[in-house]
């Protein structure tokens, strides 16, 4: 479990957290969801190590590496995409064969198999991100960080892209911290959900959503009363 | 093929006029001493380019110019690299980098001239001068480079020495690349000026300076050709050079 104990955090004269607390169960996907400028991203840097809390302490961290996945792909463009994946990957796997069969597998998964060495210009938005979602997952973390990272995508490339997401999730089974401001991407992607509100921020609302992610569909009743719940809170 | 060969066009017509332009100022003034003739000049110029001396000239300057923009080079990318990197760094050589910019080329070589032999007084008021310019596109290049690419490097632990190879010397280097043609450039006309005060042995500076105790406009003319023609060629080498490590780290090649 990951715990966030009393931790305080202000940039200069604007208070993010006071005495904020929060427990991130591990293997789950938890989802923030609120609105901008409320500090989620903050939330991430603290977790990531980006950026260290005034007073408080987070616990559940030692030893364990996190990966990103940003709101923007941020690949490197003058590497193809085997070589985005490969930069991240060779200081923390030395053999090169293990690099290959890692950075295949991952790129396959999220069906760029074909795309490996287009450069990111030549890749669209959401190949792009879907390239940024393979790297995560290629990275031998313990604990995965999405900040909006289907915000700039149109409806269908986001439905697409959070397949990719979801299949790869499933495999690797990490402890996923995710955030959005869209309630049907928290609703669809997310094992346990908090609503951020306030400044200083506070969790206003937590729910638990039960059906399995792999199966789960928007429009199910269960699912849109949930939503309706949320609607509430906000 | 078709805009290069109209822009080729469009140079000679721009040298024509060139040439028609002095040749006119030459009639009108008729006194050779402050306007040769072309003709008198391209005679010079075979006169020059065929004398025994003349390779021991261009290459002793060469040799001149190619030393101290190697060591401008070396020096600038290290020194910039360390700045655009760490700011103490930075605020340290700041006012060094200033304190040689606001000095009068003419003032540091005649300094060159009190520490340094004749022949190498030169090269070191090249160096001052290239120096500043190299070490300042570094830092700008390196400074410009995309945060976001940096973080994301940093939380997948990449090791900092890869960092810089793969994210900050890319981003650098078209800043890079102008900072060495500016420079390479510079250094030509530094290294000349600096051998006009110092007269090495051999040097183009030396031949400027004798041109001008002897009243000989037209060598002084036909040299002064012969620096830009050869400052050109060097020009051209290095931004063909650059140009195809470009191509290079366009095909995904990481470094410099």
């Amino acid at each position: 479990m990951i715990k966030l104990k009393k931790i305080h955090k202000r940039f200069e004269d604007k208070v993010i957290f006071e005495d904020f607390s929060l427990d991130i169960e591990e293997h789950k996907i938890t989802c923030i969801l609120g609105p901008s400028g409320i500090g989620k991203t903050t939330l991430l840097k603290l977790i990531s190590g980006l950026s260290k809390v005034d007073y408080g302490i987070i616990t559940g961290l030692s030893d364990k590496r996190c990966s990103f996945i940003f709101q923007e792909p941020r690949l490197i463009p003058w590497l193809n995409a085997y070589d985005n994946i490969n930069y991240i990957l060779e200081s923390v796997y030395t053999n090169q064969k293990s690099r290959d069969s890692i950075i295949r597998h991952h790129l396959m998964m999220v069906g760029l198999s074909d795309d490996m060495n287009s450069y990111p210009d030549n890749l669209s938005g959401g190949m792009k991100q879907r390239l940024s979602i393979a790297r995560a997952f290629a990275y031998p973390s313990d604990i995965l960080l999405m900040d909006e990272p289907f915000n700039s995508l149109d409806m269908n490339l986001k439905l697409s892209v959070m397949e990719s997401f979801k299949n790869l999730w499933k495999e690797s089974n990490k402890t996923v911290i995710f955030i959005t401001h869209d309630i049907d991407e928290a609703i669809l992607l997310s094992n346990t959900l908090h609503i951020f509100d306030e400044n200083p921020a506070r969790i206003v609302f937590s729910k638990t959503i039960a059906p399995d992610i792999m199966t789960r569909n928007v429009n199910d009743d269960s699912l849109m009363r949930i939503k309706t719940e949320i609607l509430q809170n906000i | 093929m078709r805009i290069s060969i109209s822009s080729n066009r469009n140079r000679l017509i721009g040298i024509t006029i060139i040439i028609i332009f002095w040749q006119v100022l030459y009639v009108l003034i008729k006194k050779d001493i402050y306007m040769p003739s072309p003709l008198n000049v391209i005679r010079s110029f075979v006169h020059i380019t065929t004398d025994k001396d003349f390779f021991a000239v261009i290459s002793s300057t060469t040799f001149r110019v190619l030393l101290s923009f190697a060591i401008s080079t070396f020096i600038g990318l290290l020194i910039g690299l360390v700045c655009g990197l760490n700011k103490i760094a930075y605020e340290i050589f700041e006012p060094v980098i200033v304190l040689i910019r606001s000095t009068p080329v003419i003032s540091i070589i005649i300094i060159a001239l009190i520490w340094f032999r004749s022949d190498y007084a030169p090269v070191f008021t090249g160096f001052l001068m290239c120096f500043p310019v190299i070490w300042s596109n570094v830092v700008h290049g390196i400074k410009s480079t995309d945060q976001q690419l940096v973080e994301m490097s940093k939380i997948y632990m990449v090791k900092p020495i890869k960092i810089i190879r793969t994210v900050y010397i890319p981003s650098a280097k078209p800043f890079i690349a102008a900072g060495l043609t500016t420079s390479l450039g510079l250094a030509w006309k530094v290294i000349a000026a600096a051998e006009v005060l110092s007269l090495p042995k051999y040097g183009i500076g030396s031949k400027l300076h004798d041109s001008k105790i002897y009243l000989e406009s037209d060598k002084l003319i036909a040299w002064t050709l012969i620096i830009i023609i050869i400052s050109y060629l060097f020009e051209l080498v290095l931004m063909r050079f650059l140009s195809k490590q470009n191509r290079s780290n366009d095909n995904g090649l990481e470094g410099l």
